[in-house]
């Protein structure tokens, strides 16, 4: 009697499981390193972030910032005070209130945490105030326009203060913040597991518990998928689009995103000191080709840093076509031999080919060397390189895609570019707070920067989600970040 | 025996602190700046100054040498630069499904190779020592990572039998533990297996043309005994050195195939840690790697003195 008896609740309980718990696993191109809004440094890390953290505001479909944590907002006393009211009765996932103190801790430790990879987009902020347990006040040093763009990001992750306390350098393995989904467990290289928080201030997520995969190789992801594994990767390789675009029982989000990819030059030593030699270069590219051959026309052609869609994009500034006419006018019969660096990789070899051999259409002789990522990041601080092909998975402001690039000394100015027309424009763009001001401004600096070419945008690289047909309430924001909360698996 | 044992694990001091020299020494020649790549395209220059000095990466090479020794004297690993967790606790978390998945792939080529090798040697020349002969070939030329999509495919997307990744310890759930180990195991059992029927081929033909052989069968016992009890056992005895170097190989073979099936082990642990320049891991992961290679061949050692009487320790 008693077996059966035990097999049979067993059943019972099995068949409630199946019933009630939807999971969706999803596949991802890298093991998120650091779960803490501090800390994080990569942009894997904020597919997890994102569901676990509530941020200050967030970005619509079109970029717009609107509403998440903090209802409003005023910004006052020339751009310089964020005023801030709280959304009242939200609770972190430890069941400790979320108000203005928690916010000015989680800003304040931002700023003030040893290695924190928040600093530099804080550094205008002078101090943060608690008015009221509800509204909150961040004074800066100067104007700084894409404030709110930057905390609907990791800076605007608001954690519980009491965890962060307790566990210390071990937050990031513990991590406790107050958004539709809360951490459960890790397991590093296998999973990261989150469950619905059903007392989620804007009604409970759908799906019960979603499940975080790393899966480094593109075919394997892609394997993990049509085998049912997991319902949702990301990215896709281009490559495999078309396979899954012709398959019945799934689905391909390719929406347009934030970011750039080109070629930096060294405008600190020969050959690329002089600007002639980096026109010619440039000249030689056909954007066109590079997105049909590589990327099977997954990405679009870039003008500028600032991609379609996004508010500083301007229709004014064209595509420009290849022109070998010009490529060797500029040289002026003189020949031009340089070295461009890259990383190991399929499509970055390919990439790296296909650059040469258009180069080699105007006489100009390249070298591709290749070496990992970290040395290519370690050379291009020191400056120690010809040309090397790099980009940017972009912000939604403007100014995060063109400011650290190309203002005198900035961190991610790899060319060692330095002009002080552009440095006026690019710090009095960041000071206004009203856009079409901004972009004014920013396509004024970006004129000098086109003509003095330390860098070529080739394209703009799109989002490409693979998912299950079933899988409904995913909405395609440009910033990549796939948002759980109204995920429906049927 | 005891004695030789003993003998054989002192003298391995010396070559393992060889080992550590070299383990540092060739953590030291990877390119790249571990607080660069950790902090990522939007590290300020200040933010890795930072990291580097709370990575110690600003100290003389010789004193991060020594302090690394000490520490691992007092079996402290470190922690990891990526996210603080322990060195040693990651090693024993991922440690046991490795050595899951070798004994697994061991046996699943013990189960290919004895009966191959075997029937290979009896049936020389025959068309199915030309199959068998193929199988190995195709085995031991065959990479691991084609291998392992070929079977995701076939297994996983076409027939939908087995799940293309994932994995469940064998204390929770034994069933489906064996079930998501499958494929890996196979992937890597497989060109072992190869290997050791090619072994266990020539090492029977060899035992089988002896003279006590000859002396057996004229003595008219069954073929069946001469060959299991008289052959096998005879010819095993290179088969199990050879057995023994398949097993230290696959703790590091199994880092692709832990890649391609997403198997938390401990080679998936060293290609992430690779990646991302976690020192510390890296430096844990290959010296436990090259004692467990060590304490393999010291085991194997021991077990020629079971097998064959004749080798005498002195």
């Amino acid at each position: 009697m008693r077996q059966p008896a035990r097999t049979l609740a067993l059943l019972t309980l099995l068949a409630l499981g199946v019933a009630g718990a939807e999971t969706v696993t999803v596949g991802l191109d890298a093991d998120p390193p650091r779960l803490d809004p501090a800390l994080s440094s990569a942009f894997v890390d904020r597919q997890v972030l994102n569901q676990i953290f509530d941020k200050l505001v967030d970005l619509d479909q079109n970029l717009k910032v609107i509403p998440a944590l903090a209802k409003s907002w005023k910004i006052s006393n020339g751009g310089l005070t964020y005023t801030f009211t709280l959304r009242p009765g939200v609770k972190f996932h430890d069941g400790t209130p979320l108000d203005a103190n928690a916010v000015k801790y989680s800003l304040e430790r931002d700023l003030t945490l040893e290695g924190s990879a928040r600093k530099n987009e804080l550094s205008s902020v002078k101090d943060v105030k608690v008015i009221d347990p509800l509204t909150v006040q961040i004074n800066l040093k100067q104007p700084y326009g894409p404030l709110l763009a930057v905390l609907a990001d990791r800076s605007g992750m608001i954690i519980s203060p009491k965890a962060a306390q307790k566990e210390g350098q071990d937050f990031q393995n513990n991590p406790v913040g107050s958004g539709p989904f809360e951490f459960v467990s890790r397991k590093r290289q296998d999973n990261i597991t989150l469950q619905a928080n059903k007392a989620y201030w804007d009604g409970a997520p759908k799906i019960d518990k979603l499940v975080y995969r790393p899966f480094p190789e593109g075919d394997v992801r892609l394997a993990n998928l049509l085998s049912g594994a997991v319902q949702v990767i990301t990215p896709i390789d281009p490559k495999d689009i078309s396979k899954l675009d012709q398959n019945p029982k799934f689905d391909v989000l390719n929406y347009p995103g934030l970011g750039f990819q080109g070629i930096w030059f060294n405008v600190t030593r020969p050959p690329f000191n002089n600007k002639a030699n980096r026109q010619a270069v440039a000249a030689t590219i056909d954007r066109d080709a590079v997105a049909k051959v590589v990327f099977y026309n997954t990405v679009k052609p870039a003008a500028g840093p600032f991609p379609p869609g996004t508010p500083a994009y301007s229709a004014n500034i064209k595509v420009p076509q290849a022109n070998l006419a010009l490529a060797k006018q500029k040289l002026g019969g003189k020949p031009l031999t340089f070295t461009i660096l890259t990383t190991p990789g399929t499509v970055t070899t390919q990439l790296a080919q296909l650059y040469q051999a258009m180069f080699a259409q105007a006489g100009i002789n390249a070298k591709i060397q290749q070496v990992e990522f970290g040395t290519l990041l370690d050379r291009a601080d020191k400056h120690d390189f010809d040309a090397l092909i790099l980009g940017w998975s972009g912000r939604p402001d403007p100014d995060g895609n063109i400011y650290d690039f190309f203002v005198t000394g900035g961190s991610n100015n790899q060319a060692g570019y330095s002009n002080k027309t552009v440095d006026q424009l690019l710090n009095k763009a960041r000071a206004q707070t009203a856009m079409p001001a901004r972009v004014a401004t920013y396509n004024v600096a970006l004129g000098q920067i086109l003509n003095d070419v330390p860098y070529v945008w080739v394209y703009h690289p799109n989002n490409l989600v693979g998912m299950v047909k079933g899988l409904s309430g995913i909405k395609p924001i440009p910033d990549g970040i796939i948002r759980f909360k109204d995920a429906d698996l049927k | 025996m005891i004695q030789f044992a003993i003998r054989r694990l002192f003298a391995a001091l010396p070559t393992l602190l060889v080992v550590t020299v070299l383990v540092f020494g060739m953590v030291q020649l990877l390119p790249g700046d571990p607080a660069r790549l950790l902090l990522g395209e939007e590290a300020t220059p200040q933010a890795v100054t930072e990291l580097r000095h709370s990575l110690g990466l600003d100290r003389p090479v010789p004193e991060q040498y020594a302090r690394w020794l000490v520490n691992i004297g007092q079996l402290d690993f470190g922690t990891s630069v990526k996210d603080n967790s322990s060195v040693l606790g990651l090693i024993a978390d991922k440690l046991p499904t490795t050595i899951e998945l070798a004994l697994f792939a061991m046996l699943i080529a013990a189960l290919i190779a004895l009966p191959a090798g075997m029937i290979s040697a009896l049936h020389r020349d025959s068309w199915t020592d030309r199959a068998f002969t193929l199988f190995a070939l195709s085995g031991i030329s065959l990479p691991n990572f084609f291998l392992g999509i070929l079977l995701i495919y076939i297994f996983s997307i076409r027939l939908a039998w087995i799940p293309a990744s994932g994995y469940v310890p064998f204390t929770q759930d034994p069933a489906k533990n064996l079930l998501l180990l499958l494929l890996p195991a196979v992937t890597l059992g497989v060109h072992s297996a190869a290997v050791l029927a090619r072994y266990l081929r020539s090492s029977m033909l060899e035992t089988l043309s002896q003279d006590y052989v000859r002396t057996a069968h004229a003595k008219g016992i069954t073929r069946q005994r001469v060959v299991l009890k008289h052959g096998l056992r005879n010819a095993l005895v290179p088969v199990i050195t050879a057995f023994g170097l398949q097993l230290g190989g696959l703790l590091g073979g199994a880092v692709i195939t832990e890649q391609i099936f997403s198997v938390p082990g401990f080679g998936r642990l060293l290609v992430d840690a690779v990646f991302t320049r976690d020192l510390p891991v890296i430096q844990g992961v290959v010296l436990v790697s090259a004692v467990a290679v060590f304490l393999v061949s010291f085991l194997v050692d021991l077990t020629y003195a079971a097998v064959d009487p004749r080798i005498r320790y002195h």
